[in-house]
């Protein structure tokens, strides 16, 4: 009995889709706003024992969605999730109790489903995962999810609207706290001086649509724009690198949603089997990762998805080099971070020991005795300690006041001489690409675009942001890295009982008063 | 008992005199000359306390959490040095600066560095020993990565603490000359005669010579070693004596200018130079009259703007028929250079010298005081230094 999150995570592409080609026209560039809300209350069935009856109802705050014909929506989700709405109780109401001065009315679905309660929790888990990635490249808009169990609500708010963020010229933005592109927290970012990442920008390439693709309707011009960070920062965690625990990918689509993989199909594609291939490991001196987390989503089409295989397959090669060169230059990035820190270092070094040794040399005993007393230093050696501190306190600060403000900092793609295969005539596109069957082929508007990554974003030397087309990891030894099969394990496992506890630390209750497994 | 007159007769030296005469009226109607301008020598306690000042500076900085700098007057820019006839290039009184930052990663090697010399001085004054900026740079060459470094941040903090380099107890290395009717005592004694036979070394301590004794009718400034050694061995000096020739053999070090000054102010003789007739020599001459921008905070203790050029001139050159043969052309760099100089504040106030370097302009050659050898091996000596000294051919 399938649960609501491929419902959830459909009708959601859907509006942001829709939200996408009613704005394009109307301000490009613009970030994406507005809040939808999805709420899934559960009851236990009065007539199949273990079983919960969930009501699932999303809702569109503001106007955006006024122009919606739910109808056609539904006609279209029908054709997108056949064997889900044979099976589910659909309404839809168009909240006629109000309207706006304009006279359209604020979105809302509502749907029924009967579902096992193991089956609920891992959909709750599968819908947040997937609202985490969305606000990782669509800051602004927010997602109020809630979860009410038999009476016990629990509610969590997605969105980064208040979070440092990138812009960049498609409407997308990419938030820059790495914890957006951690799967389990390895270490405490709170603790870290710098929780950002800050992506380098590949050079776009452009991607062969195979012929067959295009007879199914994708058509245009389609392009890969990698981004690849090390987390965590290495302005100011500077240690030599020479390990890398896991690399993190993550794709998304030119309407800044997460790509996926259909259900059934292999998880990984060729270009990304073998990431190590993305890494000089010898001339970086690091040794090989061991795990890699291709962050997909199961269980969703779309067209493009769909054929994702077939396109990633035939730019093999033109994919797999303009990777490289991102993560080339990110990796070389480090390297300057570590010198540049080095470099650092050694002038604190040399800056504390000269004023200690005129303090230490010197006579005049209302000079030593000033600076012992500006420092609250009880001796020479206690002054020295706390000389050494400063400096570094203060240096430290205006290493993070710049990550910091690299956000800022709009980025135009970077011309990268080493890649060949550069038909970079069109940099800035928008790939439009509406979920739908053969019908809809009119509203597939394919304009040139981006797959995956951001588009623009000229890596300046503190590093572009862009999203994670790929993000290398340091090294940490307690981090259970990530592995593919997480992702694509199914109800019941052992390891995904443990992120499920993790993820709903809020829910605790429902642990204790929810329904048995 | 015969007497074998030294020099040439009181005659020869009328219009030498008359120069000098009318040097000493200019003198006095421009008023006192400044004495040191802004740079006096200072003493021990005053640089230890300096250096303590700024110490203490950058351990307040750090108790509020804000990243210690270091404000330095940016003495190489056109924009903050001004020309003035009777100093030549100087610094301006209120210039711009600009900030050595210890947060900075561009920068706080520098800002290290600069600590690191300053503690340097400071054990060098409390020790009362001296030390050649040579000699700092090998201390850690690593960390300075060249002389060139060391050189401009001793500047730096010369002109950061307002006191001379003598001051830091930071010596430059002499490679000048001296030769001629002049006698004195340096610091620790040691009498020093340069009427030898042999040239002497320009002292390292020019501040501290003392009983400075010359009839020296004028001072002759030679471009180069190679020429000043020729006079030398012409024995120019017993036949143009009593006279004084100085060589900073090219572009003078600080101790050279500082002996030129010297001499000027305790005797007020007539400063000639003897330079190649291209761009590199004038500008050697330009240094020694009006200063350089480098030291341009410390002008006021080494110009002497009352220099004349005495040769070769390049309208000598046609002058004299000096042959076509030994002129060399202008090369590219000659070229900018010259045009440079034109350039320069000082020139519109020398329209004799910027006649000079048109006529060198626009013939495209230039030619070196050698060349004189061709009329004969002995000419600069016997015949063209004597005439354009008798006969007052200089600009």
């Amino acid at each position: 009995m399938e649960g609501p999150a491929v419902a959830v995570c459909e009708i959601l592409k859907y509006l942001i889709i829709y939200q996408r080609c009613e704005t394009a026209g109307v301000s490009k560039g613009a970030l994406l706003e507005g809040q939808l809300v999805i709420s899934i209350e559960a009851l236990n069935s009065k007539h199949q024992a273990n079983t919960l009856h969930c009501v699932t109802t999303i809702a569109a705050a503001g106007s955006i969605y006024g122009g919606l014909v739910l109808k056609k929506l539904l006609k279209d989700m029908q054709s997108i999730l056949p064997g889900f709405f044979a099976n589910l109780n659909w309404t839809s109401e168009e909240a006629g109790h109000s309207q706006d001065a304009s006279g359209l009315r604020p979105f809302q679905m509502i749907f029924e489903a009967d579902v096992k309660p193991r089956t609920l929790m891992t959909d709750s888990l599968v819908i947040k995962n997937f609202l985490r990635k969305i606000i990782t490249v669509l800051p602004k808009i927010r997602f109020n999810f809630s979860v009410k169990v038999n009476g016990i609500l629990s509610v969590e708010i997605f969105g980064a609207e208040s979070e440092p963020a990138l812009n960049l010229s498609n409407g997308i933005a990419l938030v820059v706290n790495c914890q957006h592109y951690l799967s389990t927290p390895k270490f405490d970012t709170t603790e870290l001086p710098c929780s950002r990442i800050h992506p380098v920008l590949g050079h776009p390439v452009m991607l062969f649509i195979p012929d067959d693709v295009v007879g199914m309707g994708l058509l245009g011009e389609l392009t890969l724009t990698p981004a690849v960070a090390l987390c965590p920062c290495p302005k100011v965690f500077s240690n030599q690198l020479n390990r890398i625990s896991s690399i993190s990918i993550f794709l998304y689509g030119p309407s800044g949603l997460p790509l996926i993989f259909p259900n059934s199909e292999q998880p990984t594609t060729a270009v990304f089997k073998d990431a190590s291939y993305f890494i000089d490991w010898k001339k970086y001196r690091l040794s090989m990762v061991p795990n890699l987390d291709l962050s997909l989503d199961s269980g969703v089409h779309t067209l493009l998805s769909a054929h994702l295989r077939a396109i990633l397959r035939e730019s093999h090669s033109v994919v797999q080099g303009c990777i490289q060169a991102a993560v080339a230059r990110a990796l070389e990035q480090h390297r300057q971070a570590v010198k540049a820190h080095q470099k650092l270092q050694a002038s604190l070094s040399v800056a504390v020991d000269s004023i200690m040794s005129i303090m230490t040399g010197s006579t005049n005993s209302s000079f030593r005795k000033t600076c012992l007393q500006t420092l609250q230093a009880a001796d020479t050696q206690e002054f020295g300690t706390k000389l050494h501190k400063s400096f570094q306190e203060v240096t430290q600060h205006r290493f993070l006041y710049h990550c910091s403000h690299e956000v800022k900092q709009q980025l135009l793609p970077e011309r990268n001489e080493a890649e060949q295969n550069t038909d970079k005539a069109h940099e800035n596109g928008s790939l439009e690409l509406l979920a739908g069957t053969g019908e809809q082929t009119e509203n597939k508007r394919l304009k040139r675009g981006s797959l995956g990554v951001e588009e623009t974003g000229a890596s300046r030397s503190a590093g572009a942001l862009s999203p994670s087309e790929a993000a290398s990891r340091r090294a940490e030894p307690t981090a259970a890295p990530l592995t593919f099969s997480r992702s694509r394990t199914g109800p019941g496992s052992g390891l995904e009982d443990a992120v499920w506890l993790q993820e709903i630390s809020n829910l605790s209750e429902w642990l204790s008063s929810g329904p048995g497994p | 008992m015969a007497f074998t007159p030294r020099g040439p007769e009181a005659s020869f030296f009328e219009v030498l005199d008359q120069h000098r005469a009318s040097l000493l009226a200019a003198l006095k109607r421009g008023g006192e000359e400044p004495t040191g301008g802004g740079m006096c020598l200072a003493s021990s306690s005053e640089v230890l306390s300096s250096i303590e000042k700024i110490i203490q500076d950058i351990v307040t900085s750090l108790a509020r959490n804000e990243a210690p700098a270091f404000t330095i007057d940016n003495r190489s820019s056109w924009e903050n040095i001004k020309f003035e006839d009777s100093v030549g290039l100087h610094m301006v009184s209120h210039c711009t600066t600009r900030k050595i930052k210890s947060d900075s990663p561009k920068s706080v090697k520098n800002f290290a560095i600069i600590l690191k010399i300053l503690s340097m001085i400071y054990k060098l004054v409390q020790s009362n020993t001296y030390a050649t900026k040579r000699d700092i740079y090998y201390t850690d060459s690593q960390l300075f990565g060249n002389q060139t470094v060391v050189d401009n941040i001793i500047n730096d903090i010369s002109c950061m603490l307002k006191v001379p380099r003598r001051s830091l107890h930071i010596l430059s290395t002499s490679k000048g000359l001296i030769a001629g009717d002049l006698k004195y005592l340096e610091e620790d004694g040691t009498k020093v005669n340069c009427t030898r036979a042999t040239a002497v070394a320009v002292p390292s301590n020019i501040q501290g010579i003392q009983n400075l004794i010359t009839d020296a009718k004028f001072l002759l400034i030679v471009e180069k070693d190679a020429t000043f050694q020729r006079l030398l061995d012409d024995n120019f000096c017993n036949k143009m004596s009593p006279c004084i020739m100085v060589t900073g053999k090219g572009v003078p070090d600080l101790n050279t200018r500082l002996l030129v000054k010297k001499l000027w102010d305790t005797f007020h003789i007539p400063v000639f130079t003897l330079v190649d007739a291209d761009p590199h020599g004038i500008e050697i001459m330009c240094i020694y009259k009006y200063g350089s921008m480098a030291m341009s905070f410390e002008a006021h203790n080494l110009t002497v703007p009352a220099i004349r050029w005495l040769g070769l001139l390049p309208s000598d050159i046609k002058r004299l028929n000096i042959p076509k043969g030994t002129l060399i052309p202008l090369t590219k760099r000659d070229q900018m250079k010259l045009d440079s100089i034109l350039k320069r504040p000082y020139i519109t106030c020398q329209p004799f010298w910027r006649k000079e370097m048109e006529i060198m302009a626009d013939s495209k050659m230039k030619a070196e005081i050698q060349a004189l050898t061709f009329l004969s091996s002995d000419y600069l000596s016997r015949v063209y230094l004597p005439n354009k000294l008798k006969f007052g051919g200089w600009i």
